[in-house]
């Protein structure tokens, strides 16, 4: 099944393209975690909005700082936020989504609506502001908030599956032989959803990101470090004076890095859907 | 001489897959009469349900191709139609009855909407008029209720209602050809009964011709004058029902037919069936197709080719047939 | 190897007055039917789609609480059974389902499949699992190199063989099929169709097989039950059941079955039995309303299931059949 679905992936140019933009983006944030690169994001080396020059490729900003190094420093804490959002409340979701799937209509089912139902209600940006109030500043806020509100929608697209899924054939088999219900979810029904979860885990990645960005603009985002959402607010005033530098850097890669992941999530949607196989 | 209904000549399909062009459909001519009925026998993956798609000009443009001498409906070629011409002659011409009526009506729409639908797609004319042809195609495929049919959605008629339902969507326009792609097998006896019913009526009152696809021989004999037997592709056999029933020429159709289990009075003997499996499309031995599982194969069966023979309208594609 | 031993007298399943009802459905599942496996024989269970074939082979595992009746199993109640004795049960009991493509689990390979059963019901060791299903799969006429494999690699008759080898894994005393070929092409049924009676008589299984489709049915089958609507109207062995039928629902079904249209059936017919709801009934006998032998007290009262046995029949299994057209007969309460 894989060895056809990366056949399918190859062929699309568009897919292709996404995946390599991804793949370089997430090769620049791997040297950063190693320390291989943007190291020098927070030092300050020049005179302040110098312009592009061989020291400077992107030139520096209001206090003197590289913009290239912020930009690649930024690389890593897009993947760090999109990853660690990314990765948990996919898991989250999936687990109260099958669930809440399971035993569709009976109280866990109920349960796990009602608090999703709570938790979309909520305006988010207020959310995130009250979570950051709450821990204190704590530079995982950002990413908890996230987290809490992300694996609703997961959450709802899961249990959808599930629903339609423990109605086939195999399932009433694994009954028949007695299998609980829990091993039965997690064996026989959750497994059939990777292919949703996988399309599903890119379009959380891309919302995270951007999350962060606006957050950044209301002065909830990234403590340690930098970001190119930090570094976009930064420059809402920067470009009024003339200075272009943090905008362009920070807004081309945030536009390059969103753009491979949607041109990915699109092509492995089409790549793993197997109903495609015409004959 | 008035041209047959339908006749197809030299129609072939190829898939184009990952590993090679694999032709799905080889080859394949045939004629059908007005009022005739002709069966399309074989098993799954024979190409049955791709030679109908081909002749109505159904498969996607990319990864398919196409390649015919003639589709022929009463006289007209149909096979070098763009989509737009196309569309004229699929419904009225031409039409076609799925195997699943659930998943092939609209299940948003009535019963009444959907007949109505493909009948002004071809024809104008008053409201009146378009209601009335629409309860009378209703009333034509036996329903006595024809109003309560017409209001009804389709997960509100049972299976066989919706296939009649389909019969009367297809019927519409009074199309010279219908083909019926396994109408049958999702069916009991019964419902199954009065489909055939149906599908006769057609034949006599309309003079419709109709090219009757399954996989079950048994229904092809009910249903109709003559068959073919179809398989990788290739036509086998072709005779008319009867005959095929007493004395099958080709060994494929011999062995199909013994596999079929009969009611008796007294107990029957073990079934039969053919050993060996289908080859995969990809994989098709060189030579007659059915070679590898026939227990009369011999060398010049596994180098070339045999042709159908026809003589009298019977023909089998044999070196030794039976 | 027969390792079914059965005690005399005693049928291996025996279903009493068994009733069922599903939420929010007028129409009665099941309607008190009375049913007897014997140990070592087939028995077809024939109707139209809808008849309640299925919901009983759901209770027989139960899958589906029925409301009332029983369902014995070697002799013991199976809806008093604790969850370690249904186990037990259900581990000679295995259910073969109509559409393989969707009755395996995709995303497992055929290994995982066929080792799911042993490890659930905890049967021997690894040793011996990895021994029993290499040999199950060669029983079924497949290679060792399937277990590596996933079931939407193989063709619907070897995905068929496969969902029968999970089946038989645990050496169950009773295997029930439903509408296991319905599926299939014809020549691939005449395959699996040959394997089920195979396995017969290598391991001497009972099997319920339910099919709608008669010339199957008479191919495999040593006794016929046949349902109408919940009900079971009759019950006979094979060869006087094709030869001479009691019931005239089975007249009618195996007249269909033959292509040939009973005397009295017309579509009006057909359509009004199609729509027809539980509530519209009026008449006592279930079939009365099609029944081309119709008499004027099948109306008002239901027929009482009445003892055919033939005098010279000589096995002794049922034959009875509910219609008022044998009131004449003894009245011999199984």
């Amino acid at each position: 099944m894989t060895a056809n679905t990366w056949q399918r992936l190859k062929s699309d140019r568009y897919g292709m393209s996404g995946l390599i933009l991804v793949a370089g983006f997430a090769v620049v944030a791997l040297c950063v975690w190693s320390g291989l690169l943007g190291q020098g994001w927070s030092e300050v080396s020049g005179n302040r909005y110098e312009s592009a020059s061989a020291s400077h490729w992107f030139g520096t900003n209001l206090l003197g700082q590289d913009i290239l190094q912020r930009t690649l420093f930024g690389t890593a804490t897009a993947f760090e936020v999109g990853l660690l959002v990314t990765l948990c409340s996919t898991l989250l979701g999936t687990v109260l989504g099958g669930l809440a799937g399971w035993y569709s209509h009976r109280w866990p089912d109920e349960i796990i609506l009602w608090v999703k139902g709570v938790l979309d209600s909520i305006p988010f940006y207020l959310f995130a502001a009250a979570i950051a109030f709450a821990l204190q500043g704590n530079p995982w806020a950002m990413h908890l908030a996230m987290i809490i509100t992300f694996w609703t929608t997961t959450a709802r697209i899961i249990r959808g599956e599930v629903m339609r899924i423990k109605q086939l054939e195999f399932i009433e088999a694994a009954r028949a032989i007695g299998l609980p219900g829990v091993k039965t979810v997690f064996r026989h029904v959750l497994p059939n959803t990777f292919h949703i979860l996988l399309v599903q885990g890119t379009i959380v990645f891309v919302a995270a990101v951007n999350t962060e960005v606006i957050l950044s603009f209301l002065g909830l985002g990234i403590k340690n470090g930098v970001s190119w959402g930090l570094m976009l607010a930064e420059s809402s005033q920067e470009v009024l004076a003339g200075h272009f530098g943090n905008f362009i850097a920070a807004g081309t890669s945030l536009f390059l890095l969103l753009m491979g992941f949607n041109l990915l999530a699109d092509a492995l949607q089409d790549a793993l859907d197997t109903r495609r196989e015409f004959m | 001489m008035t041209p047959p209904a339908l006749k197809i000549k030299e129609l072939s399909v190829w898939l184009g897959t990952g590993h090679g062009r694999a032709p799905v459909v080889d080859n394949i001519s045939f004629s059908i009469k007005a009022g005739d009925a002709t069966g399309l026998v074989g098993e799954s993956g024979c190409g049955k349900t791709m030679t109908a798609m081909a002749i109505l000009g159904l498969l996607p443009a990319s990864g398919v191709s196409v390649r015919s001498a003639g589709i022929e409906v009463n006289g007209k070629d149909i096979s070098g139609l763009d989509s737009l011409q196309r569309r004229k002659v699929l419904g009225r011409d031409i039409a076609m009855i799925f195997q699943q009526p659930a998943t092939a009506l609209d299940p948003v729409f009535t019963m009444g909407q959907q007949i109505s639908a493909v009948y002004r797609r071809h024809a104008s004319g008053s409201k009146q008029h378009i209601r009335q042809t629409m309860l009378g195609a209703l009333e034509s495929v036996g329903f006595s209720q024809a109003e309560d049919i017409a209001a009804a959605y389709p997960h509100q008629l049972s299976g066989g209602m919706r296939q009649l339902a389909m019969i009367a969507m297809a019927t519409v326009c009074k199309p010279a050809v219908i083909i019926a792609d396994e109408p049958t097998t999702a069916l009991d006896s019964s419902t199954r009964t009065l489909i055939l019913q149906q599908l006769k009526r057609l034949q006599t009152v309309n003079k419709t011709a109709i090219l009757f696809i399954s996989h079950d021989l048994a229904v092809v004999s009910q249903a109709c004058q003559d068959v073919m037997v179809m398989y990788c592709g290739r036509l086998m056999e072709t005779t008319d029902c009867q005959s095929l029933f007493s004395h099958a020429r080709h060994p494929y159709s011999a062995g199909l037919l013994s596999c079929i289990p009969r009611i008796s009075e007294t107990r029957p003997a073990p079934i039969n069936s053919i050993p060996g499996q289908v080859p995969v499309a990809t994989e098709l031995p060189a030579g007659c197709h059915f070679a590898p599982r026939c227990t009369r194969a011999e060398a010049q069966c596994r180098n070339s080719v045999p042709k159908l023979d026809h003589e009298n309208g019977r023909g089998a594609a044999c070196f030794r047939p039976l | 190897m027969n390792t079914h031993v059965q005690s005399a007298g005693v049928p291996l399943l025996e279903i009493r007055d068994l009733s069922l009802r599903f939420h929010r459905q007028e129409q009665v599942a099941v309607d008190r039917v009375s049913l007897s496996i014997t140990a070592g024989r087939t028995m077809g269970l024939v109707g139209a789609s809808g008849a309640g074939k299925s919901t009983i082979a759901r209770a027989i595992l139960r899958l589906v609480t029925p409301d009332s009746g029983e369902i014995l199993f070697k002799g013991k109640n199976i809806g008093l059974m604790n969850s370690q004795e249904m186990k037990t049960t259900r581990q000679r009991i295995q259910l073969v389902f109509q559409d393989p493509s969707v009755s395996l689990s995709p995303r497992r390979s055929v290994e995982q499949t066929l080792m799911e059963p042993l490890q659930h019901f905890a049967i021997g060791d690894m040793n011996h699992r990895n021994e029993k299903i290499r040999e199950i799969l060669h029983t079924v006429g497949l290679d060792e190199s399937a277990l590596r494999r996933y079931p939407h690699q193989f063709s619907s008759g070897q995905q068929q063989r496969i969902a029968i080898a999970r089946a038989l894994v645990t050496d169950p005393d009773l295997l029930i099929a439903d509408e296991a070929v319905a599926s299939l092409d014809v020549s691939i049924q005449a395959q699996i169709l040959q394997l089920i009676q195979k396995l017969q008589m290598d391991f001497g299984i009972s099997i319920l097989f339910i099919s709608h489709d008669l010339a199957v049915i008479r191919q495999i089958a040593d006794d016929i039950a046949v349902m109408y609507r919940g009900q079971l109207l009759e019950q006979s062995p094979a060869d006087p059941f094709f030869s001479h039928p009691a019931h005239p629902y089975s007249k009618t079904l195996l007249s269909f079955a033959a292509g040939k249209t009973p005397s009295n059936w017309t579509s009006d017919k057909w359509y009004l039995e199609r729509s027809r709801r539980s509530a519209d009934s009026t008449s006592a006998c279930v079939f009365a309303g099609f029944c081309p032998d119709k008499m004027a007290v099948c109306e008002q009262i239901e027929p009482a299931v009445r003892d055919i046995q033939h005098k010279n029949q000589r096995a002794l299994e049922p034959h009875c059949v509910k219609c008022h057209l044998y009131d004449a007969e003894q009245t011999n309460d199984q």
